[in-house]
Order: structure tokens, then C-alpha cells, then sequence
């Protein structure tokens, strides 16, 4: 059994496969980080992905162009997350329950205007072809080398553009003068106001940032992942998204990684899947009980960080 | 300005109410057999599947002027389900229906509560045996998934060694089921069988995505069996999730798709109509037809299940469209499947009977490659 294991994970293609699981939880993982840096919750992830992933389709099927379809994702997932933001930051309402209504909204709202749209009920196979797909590019040059082209060149545009913007999140938070200014919104608000920072126009753009993360990610799943949408598209990735920002400590790189170890879960779960005997209802814990081993180690290290401090202190 | 918008809401919400339960077709004697029916619907229409086979089959009833029909789409979502048993118990409540329809796993319980409250009222649930003979008002319609999987994977099993475009030398087949569960694996113990029936040899790769909605994770266990175990045709048996079978055979370009419950070549895309083969086909609409053309006989089953198989249409297989393209020889297997079926000549084992399911674990595990 794990001889099988083993010759199946040491293949390329799963290599390959957990970029290409990761990279719909980095987007919405991204965004939750941005969102809490500035303070305020994003948990509205799954429904913006949802709403967005329904709007990518329709806007590349109409204007058969994949590239629209993605812009016009990303700037539904812009007026929902602001939606939110003025939810929350305008008319006070927690900002819990705005992500939680978007989420409730998003279910039964997305049937009823694929229905206005379409004419369809169930899901979007009807409307596709490859034209409106998210492409995948070959990296000239890396794709010729054996075992690393199998694994880093072949993936979707956005694919790169998820990991790219781990980098960028990362300057645009701790390099430029914006960053500052969210960071210091979220660390403490009313600091920040003293010294003339606008509060809520910061947060607003953290959020419509996030909304940015959430179009993609949506995108990605409905114009590539799953080349079509249906209701249960997203199926849970936004919120493990916000464990794995959680489990990231909220940082770009730290989250990064924790949502390879998701991706990493998921990819071996599916090989696993394939031995025999094994059971599917077993296995689908995985994710979730590497998290937790994750989460074990990681507390243990950090304990034995304290410990050297302290014992340094004596 | 408040006042007026709670206003406006709460008139707004009572109408629609008023909307929902009211305005449904009332006086049913007019031919002397015109049922009246209510078909309530525990999700949306424009699934392109069961829901819309069964209202396809009430409004080719209500043409031939056997039938009052009235449906009744209740919505999916978890928000939705609280009105499942309300609606249930509305209509029930009315007793203007003839017959209420209900459908899917899903409900029931609801119905059995119902049921129970109402004995004069007749029911019908189909696709579901859960409570048969419990309330003798209710019939369940069940359908021979098992005989349907055996044609399926007959054709499978064929196809896998005839050489045809884009098959390898492997002999192995794909199974996407939606979860481990008794029905879904009778479609498989059929498709076993079926397989086994053709090639003792073949080895069936079978999955579950562990829930019917997640296409993306279906389409990442497809993958895994075209690329790791050479599967080179997958059947989806799961709802959206076992759609991610045809997208990752179409992305691969190295395997095809077999569909079920509807013409999925038909529902698809054109390039993923392009590689699915054939649909094993469900026909709730069908078999609701038969169970009129019964009633009007005077055969009723109250209380009873009633199991539809190939003769009384209540499952089959597409066999025009691309179907009609494979070799002779595999089209002549899967007709000869279907008439041995019809003619009782073969007996397909089922997950549905008692030790069926563990019997049919076991068959796809020593099949597993």
C-alpha cells in the first residue's frame, strides 16, 4: 500500500497538482490577510469567490474573451467587498454578519441571476469552450528541463499570478507608504487617526484589495479549476482560506505556506484515494488533520522559541 | 420612511405567500379521469436531470389530458429547506391533489411526517426506498440503477481494449462516484458486473469526491486515475462533482466520459460533448408516465415500492450521437446486455439489498488496480 503511495507521490504531476490545488485557497487567502492587516474581517471569501467565479463566466462567455472575463470577476468582487465596507464601516453593522450575509446571499442569489441571464438553473457546462478558459502557458526555456518544467511550467496564468502576489502583497504591505498606513489602521486605529490617517478610506481599500484577491480566485475556479460554475463551486476554499491566514500568523509568506500544506493534504488525499481498500470517507479528513499536525508543530516551536528567550533572561 | 419600507417589505412577503400556496388548478372531474398533481420540487428546476425529467414526463401527462399538474420549486440551499416540510404540509393540508410527487433522498422524513398526518392523501416519492410499506398512502418509485450500470460498464470494459482513439493498452476503467453510499454504489456493483461480464481482467478505478457539488475535486481524482492507473474512460456518477470526470478527460486528451441520469452530450458544451460516449439514463418522467398508464388501469401500489427497470423505461442508454460512432462490435455487446437484461437471461446483483452494499465494497476493492 504505501509502496503505491510513494510511486504515485513521486511523480511530477503531483507536484504539479498542488500548485495548481493551492493556488484558489492562496487567492482568498491573500485577501483575508490584507482585510486583517487593516482590521477588518473579510469572512464574506466563499460568497465573493462564488458571485465573482458566476460573474467571470457570464463576462467571458458574452465577450468570448477570457481576459474580460476575469476583469469583470474582479470588479464584482471590488463592489462587494465594498458592499461589505459599507456595511460595516458606514452604517455599523458587525462586520461578521456582512460577510456572513454575503455568504448566505451569494448561494441563492447567483441561481436566480444565472437564471435572469442565461436561462439556465444548474450550471454553466452549457457555455463553455476552451476559448473562454483561463490558458495554461509553457515557460519557454524552464518547460524544456526535465522534472522542473513538468512541475513549474504547464499552469494556468493565474496560477503564477497567485504566487506573484504573495511577493507583491508583501511589498505593498511592508514597501510602500499604503502599506504603512494599513498596517497601522489595523494595529491601532485610533493612533493612526491622530496622526491624520483616514481610517476608513484605509480600510476601504484593504477591502476592495481583498475584493481584488476574492475576483481572482473566484475566476479561477469557475474559468479554469472547474471549467464551469455551479452553486457549490467554491465549496468550502474560502473558508479554509481564512485558516490557513490564521495559520500563516498573517503574513503573505507565512500563509503561502500553510496554503501549500492544504494543497499538499488535498493532493496526497486524491492519490490515496486510489489505493485499494481505502476509504473515501476516511480520507477526506486529511486536509483537515494535517492542519492540526501543522498547527501542533508549529506551537512547538514557537514554545521552544520562548524557552531560548527565557532562558537567555536568566 | 422606515415604517413605509417595513411596510413594504411585510405586504411584499405576505403576497408572495398568498402566491405560493394559492391559484392552483381546482376542479379535476371534468374528464372523469384527470388526476390532479402536485409536484413538489426540492431544489430548482433546470437541473437537466431528475427534476426535469419528471416535470418533461407531468407535462407530456397533462398534454394527453390524463393530468392537472402543478409544480411547486421549493429551492436547494440550506435556507430553503425549512419550506420543504412547510410546503409539504400546505399543499397535504388543501387536499385538492390527487397525487403530491416528491423526489431525492432528501425527503423522506418530511414525508413520513406528513404521510402520517394525512392518510387520505395519496403520495409518491421517487428515487428514494427509504420507508417503503411504513405509510400506506405513499409509493416509492425506485429505478434498477444496477441494470443501468451494467450496460454502462459492459460498454466500458468494451471500448477500454477495441483500439478506438485515445484508448491504451491498459485495460482499466473509471468510476466517479459522489459518495460511498448505497445507491451510488449500485450504479456501481451494476458497472462492476457489467465490466467483469465482458473482460474478467479489467480493473475498475473507483473514487468518491465525498459530496456532489465539488466539479474542481472531481476533476483532481479523474486526473489521478487517467494519469496514474491509464484509465482512459471515466463514468461520472455524482451530480456536478462527476462532471470533473469530463473536464479532466477533455483537458488530458486522453480519455473519454460517460454520463448519467440525463443526455449529458446533449446538456454539455461542445467540446465535453465531444468526448462523452454515452449517458446511462434515469428516466423519472418516464416512469411517472407508467405509473399513471397503471393507475388509469386500475393497478395501484400504494404502500409499495414499485422498481422500474428497462422495460417499463425507467432507466436505459443513449445510443445515438457519439454512440453511434464506436466500433460495431461494442454497440452490438451493450444491445445484447440490454435484451439478456429485459429477457431476465441476466440477474445484476444490487447494493441495494441486505449484505448488497458490503457485497459490492468488496467486488470494487479486489477490482481496484
Amino acid at each position: 500500500m504505501f509502496e503505491q503511495i510513494i510511486t504515485m507521490v513521486f511523480q511530477t504531476d503531483f507536484a504539479f497538482s498542488i500548485f495548481r490545488i493551492t493556488a484558489p485557497i492562496l487567492f482568498a487567502a491573500l485577501a483575508a490577510v490584507v482585510a486583517e492587516k487593516a482590521g477588518v474581517v473579510n469572512i464574506g471569501l466563499e460568497g465573493i469567490m462564488l458571485i465573482c467565479g458566476l460573474f467571470g463566466t457570464l463576462f467571458s462567455f458574452w465577450t468570448q474573451s477570457w481576459f474580460i472575463g476575469v476583469l469583470g470577476a474582479i470588479v464584482v468582487g471590488i463592489l462587494l467587498a465594498l458592499m461589505i465596507g459599507f456595511f460595516a464601516l458606514k452604517l455599523h453593522t458587525d462586520i461578521i454578519l456582512a460577510g456572513i450575509a454575503v455568504n448566505t446571499m451569494s448561494a441563492g442569489g447567483t441561481i436566480f441571476l444565472l437564471y435572469l441571464f442565461t436561462g439556465e438553473r444548474g450550471n454553466t457546462a452549457s457555455l463553455t469552450s476552451s476559448n473562454i478558459l483561463i490558458p495554461t502557458i509553457k515557460i519557454p526555456g524552464l518547460h524544456q528541463i526535465p522534472i522542473l518544467g513538468d512541475i513549474f511550467s504547464g499552469h494556468a496564468v493565474l496560477t503564477y499570478v497567485a504566487f506573484l502576489l504573495v511577493f507583491l502583497i508583501w511589498v505593498l504591505l511592508y514597501k510602500t507608504s499604503i502599506g504603512l498606513q494599513i498596517r497601522a489602521v489595523g494595529e491601532n486605529a485610533h493612533a493612526a487617526e491622530s496622526v491624520g490617517v483616514s481610517v476608513i478610506k484605509i480600510q476601504y481599500i484593504a477591502l476592495a484589495i481583498s475584493g481584488i484577491l476574492c475576483g481572482m480566485g473566484g475566476a479561477f475556479m469557475s474559468m479554469y479549476y472547474s471549467q464551469s460554475w455551479n452553486t457549490g463551486l467554491v465549496a468550502g476554499r474560502g473558508f479554509i482560506a481564512l485558516a490557513a491566514q490564521a495559520m500563516g500568523r498573517g503574513e503573505p509568506v507565512g500563509t503561502m505556506f500553510s496554503s501549500l500544506l492544504f494543497g499538499f493534504a488535498q493532493a496526497l488525499r486524491t492519490k490515496v484515494s486510489g489505493v485499494q481498500g481505502v476509504s473515501s470517507n476516511l480520507i477526506s479528513a486529511m486536509p483537515y488533520l494535517v492542519t492540526i499536525i501543522g498547527l501542533v508543530l508549529y506551537a512547538a516551536s514557537t514554545m521552544k522559541k520562548v524557552k531560548k528567550i527565557k532562558n537567555k533572561d536568566k | 420612511m422606515k415604517k413605509l419600507l417595513s411596510l413594504l417589505l411585510a405586504s411584499a412577503l405576505a403576497i408572495s405567500m398568498l402566491a405560493g400556496c394559492g391559484g392552483s388548478a381546482s376542479d379535476g372531474g371534468e374528464k372523469g379521469e384527470v388526476y390532479n398533481v402536485c409536484n413538489l420540487v426540492n431544489g430548482n428546476l433546470g437541473d437537466k436531470s431528475f427534476f426535469d425529467s419528471a416535470k418533461s414526463g407531468l407535462d407530456k401527462l397533462e398534454a394527453d389530458g390524463v393530468i392537472k399538474a402543478k409544480t411547486i420549486e421549493m429551492g436547494a440551499t440550506d435556507a430553503d429547506q425549512p419550506k420543504w416540510l412547510e410546503t409539504l404540509y400546505e399543499v397535504s393540508e388543501s387536499g385538492e391533489y390527487d397525487l403530491i410527487i416528491v423526489g431525492t433522498y432528501q425527503m423522506p422524513d418530511y414525508l413520513k411526517e406528513v404521510a402520517e398526518k394525512y392518510p387520505d392523501q395519496k403520495y409518491l416519492i421517487y428515487d428514494d426506498t427509504t420507508y417503503v410499506g411504513v405509510c400506506p398512502n405513499v409509493v416509492n418509485m425506485s429505478f434498477r440503477q444496477n441494470d443501468l450500470g451494467y450496460m454502462v460498464g459492459v460498454f466500458a470494459a468494451a471500448m477500454t481494449t477495441s483500439g478506438y482513439d485515445k484508448m491504451n493498452d491498459d485495460a482499466v476503467i473509471g468510476f466517479l462516484g459522489g459518495v460511498d453510499s448505497p445507491v451510488i454504489n449500485d450504479f456501481l456493483y451494476g458497472y462492476l458486473a457489467g465490466a467483469q461480464s465482458v473482460n474478467p481482467d479489467v480493473k475498475v478505478d473507483t473514487r468518491y469526491v465525498t459530496n456532489y457539488y465539488d466539479t474542481a475535486y472531481g476533476k483532481e481524482l479523474a486526473l489521478s486515475m487517467i494519469n496514474d492507473k491509464k484509465a482512459d474512460i471515466v463514468w461520472g456518477v455524482g451530480g456536478a462533482a462527476g462532471n470533473g470526470g469530463a473536464e479532466a478527460a477533455q483537458e488530458t486528451g486522453k480519455a473519454w466520459f460517460i454520463g448519467v441520469d440525463s443526455d449529458q452530450e446533449a446538456t454539455f458544451g461542445a467540446e465535453l460533448a465531444a468526448i462523452t460516449l454515452t449517458s446511462g439514463l434515469k428516466n423519472v418522467g418516464d416512469g411517472i408516465c407508467w405509473f399513471f398508464e397503471q393507475w388509469a388501469q386500475g393497478n395501484e401500489f400504494w404502500g409499495q415500492e414499485i422498481n422500474l427497470g428497462i422495460a417499463e423505461g425507467g432507466v436505459g442508454i443513449v445510443t445515438d450521437k457519439n454512440f453511434a460512432s464506436v466500433p460495431q462490435d461494442v454497440q452490438d455487446a451493450v444491445l445484447a446486455a440490454q435484451e439478456a437484461i429485459v429477457a431476465g437471461e441476466i440477474t445484476v446483483p444490487s447494493a441495494l439489498t441486505d449484505g448488497g452494499n458490503d457485497a459490492a465494497r468488496a467486488l470494487r476493492d479486489s477490482m481496484q488496480p
